[in-house]
């Protein structure tokens, strides 16, 4: 793709290139096309007899009629062909530090190209992007950035990675899939921040094309996952077993919310769980929870309570164990588990040093887990 | 004891389908004017729509031309409106979407005095941004429903639903928040009863009308006409859970007939109805609701 059709392409990507490009947050009001949804074929569902299909891409499995949209409003039936209607339609964005997703262990202080559409497949209770994630894509102004553009996009900005974010991927799982394509063969890397709700076969095959995925596990309960998330925990459980199995980079982020997901007894659990299934390597962030969205009945996590399932995950054996969402923490750093030094320093979502070497420890030589060059 | 109004038109369609207009008429006359005792259509009207009022019709188009509220129907209620009540401006027919309204047969109208028939992605329009959280339900409200209209009409299409087991004047209201999507797990039970129980419906409504001219038993909300089935009745009621109940037990009547289980059978029965009635939104109770019927 050359500029000039890269910018016919996109007015807003060109918006973007032509900024001179400091990380920004790109002004979308200019470029309102609500009426204006993809149709392109959906790649995992079923077609039923009597124009009826199921979709199999979530475990919702959600089985609709013609004219009807599946639980994350993005997917519709139209007359028994199940289309996504976010292909290229990004509502959201952003350069962002990669400290920002969070992911600690993959590439330190590289830029991430971030993108979204509108839609989710659950419905978090304590969602802080609600107003793009709990809407349809018609209800939000997007604009047209196809693949090719957010490559390029991303190469023109010297981004090596590209992140697939702030809403739920695995609604414009083609989206996605189609722009890690490219953008491998660009050599720049792929990540997906999601929250793990999606059926194994598409992610098996989503695997193949992307590098990195952070996983957000909202609890280790079913009943938390009934009330506050309206999903299921098994299939994510799932999920983050498949990835760490594959040669996917993972981490996992707990959002700790006072009062309903912050007991040691169930941080214990999820420690145990991890180690046993995943093995004591795979970092683990345990966020700060600030009131949003439908639960602002609650005070933010107080930081004790993060000292304290930061404490239980290293008693259980887990090595790399974070505090997010409380700049400045000295459990933002990276230790070296072997001589205990310090060997990243963060400050939020700044890399201060790194005293690491071909993916060591500098002082002890150690090898430390994760994507570093 | 609440009432509902069954409004048979006998020849509302002639052999080719076409609607009858002046039989639909009397068949709203009939019915509006049993289920309010009166005889004229301006105290009719005055019985429950206080003066002043902005009247909005709330419709249900997401079924496109075959299974939608029937654009003859919603703007004959609309021109009773417009002719008898006084109100302030115009009477509003509307769904979500002008594409949906339009793919139902609709011909929209916001700029021209008279009956205004417009969606919520109207420009200009959109949605509340204020979220309002009440009970299980966290939506942005369309702002024709929280701010154009003070008296809500729910005109809705008589239909089977695979998860709420039917869809009728409640679940319309769906219709009017911008997350509908999210509602429909566990049979969309409590959900339609919250939503409706939140006070921008709840306040505003006013009436029930279920349009039963052909009605989909089975297999819906999608169409299918070999599971649809003309029956020529407009519902009425000032019990929102009675008249959808009165739904239900239509439909219920047409599945026997055609040999189908019933939505129990199904595991599909609409729970929302004792959930609202338990909300103290009306009675699902058959015992405690009296059937008129009127024949055109």
């Amino acid at each position: 793709m050359n500029r000039r059709s890269f910018l016919k392409t996109t007015g807003a990507a060109g918006l973007l290139t032509c900024s001179g490009l400091a990380p920004m947050l790109i002004e979308m009001q200019a470029f309102t096309q609500n009426s204006n949804l993809s149709k392109v074929e959906a790649r995992f569902y079923k077609k039923h007899p009597d124009r009826e299909i199921e979709c199999i891409l979530c475990p919702r499995l959600c089985k609709l009629g013609d004219k009807e949209r599946g639980y994350c409003g993005v997917r519709e039936n139209i007359g028994g062909t199940y289309y996504t209607l976010v292909y290229g339609k990004a509502c959201s964005m952003h350069i962002d530090p990669i400290e920002k997703k969070p992911l600690f262990h993959f590439l330190p202080s590289s830029s991430a190209l971030s993108i979204a559409t509108a839609g989710c497949n659950v419905n978090c209770k304590f969602c802080q992007n609600w107003e793009i994630s709990q809407v349809r894509p018609e209800q939000i102004r997007h604009v047209d950035f196809p693949p090719e553009a957010v490559v390029f996009t991303a190469e023109k900005n010297s981004c090596p990675v590209i992140a697939y974010t702030y809403s739920e991927p695995v609604v414009f799982y083609e989206y996605m899939f189609d722009t890690a394509q490219m953008a491998r063969k660009k050599n720049i890397k792929s990540v997906v921040i999601t929250g793990g709700h999606i059926k194994p076969e598409p992610l098996v095959e989503l695997i193949k094309v992307v590098d990195a995925i952070k996983v957000d596990l909202k609890a280790f309960s079913q009943d938390f996952y009934t009330q506050y998330v309206r999903g299921e925990l098994q299939p994510v459980l799932d999920a983050i077993k498949i990835i760490s199995k594959s040669n996917v980079w993972l981490e996992i982020v707990y959002l700790v919310i006072p009062t309903l997901n912050d007991k040691p007894s169930e941080i214990r659990k999820l420690s145990r769980w991890i180690l046993r299934e995943i093995g004591p390597d795979v970092p683990i962030h345990f966020s700060r929870f600030q009131p949003m969205y439908l639960l602002k009945n609650l005070p933010p996590t107080p930081i004790s309570t993060l000292v304290e399932a930061h404490k239980v995950a290293l008693q259980e054996g887990l090595r790399y164990v974070y505090i997010g969402n409380v700049p400045g923490h000295k459990s933002e750093n990276t230790y070296c588990p072997k001589c205990q030094n310090t060997i990243i320093e963060r400050i939020q979502y700044h890399i201060r040093k790194i005293e690491m070497l071909d993916g060591k420890c500098k002082f002890c030589e150690n090898p430390i887990p994760g994507v570093w060059a | 004891m609440s009432t509902v109004v069954i409004a048979r038109g006998n020849n509302l369609f002639s052999p080719s389908f076409e609607m009858n207009d002046k039989s639909l008429a009397q068949m709203y006359t009939q019915g509006l004017f049993t289920l309010t005792g009166q005889s004229k259509w301006k105290d009719c009207l005055h019985s429950f729509l206080p003066t002043k009022e902005k009247v909005g019709i709330k419709i249900n188009t997401i079924g496109g031309k075959s299974i939608s509220t029937r654009p003859n129907v919603a703007l004959c209620l609309a021109q009773f409106l417009s002719d008898n009540h006084d109100q302030n401006g115009d009477v509003v027919v509307w769904d979500r979407t002008n594409r949906e309204l339009q793919d139902a047969g609709y011909k929209l109208n916001w700029n021209r005095r008279g009956i205004k028939v417009f969606g919520t992605d109207t420009q200009g329009i959109g949605y509340n941004q204020n979220l309002i959280s009440h009970l299980n339900i966290g939506s942005l409200f369309s702002r024709i429903q929280s701010n154009h209209i003070s008296s809500s009409i729910s005109l809705a299409i008589l239909k089977d639903h695979g998860l709420a087991g039917v869809t009728a004047g409640m679940k319309n209201y769906f219709g009017a928040i911008h997350n509908p999507n999210k509602y429909h797990d566990t049979n969309c039970d409590p959900y339609v009863a919250e939503v409706f129980a939140s006070s921008l419906i709840k306040k505003k409504h006013r009436l029930t009308i279920l349009d039963g001219l052909i009605v989909q038993y089975h297999r819906g909300p999608s169409y299918h006409s070999r599971w649809a089935e003309k029956q020529g009745m407009l519902i009425f009621s000032f019990d929102p859970v009675a008249a959808d109940t009165i739904g239900w037990q239509i439909i219920e009547k047409l599945r026997a007939k055609k040999g189908l289980p019933s939505l129990s059978e199904e595991d599909r029965e609409p729970r929302y109805l004792k959930s609202a009635e338990k909300m103290g939104l009306g009675t699902a109770n058959f015992d405690k609701i009296k059937i008129k019927e009127v024949v055109v």
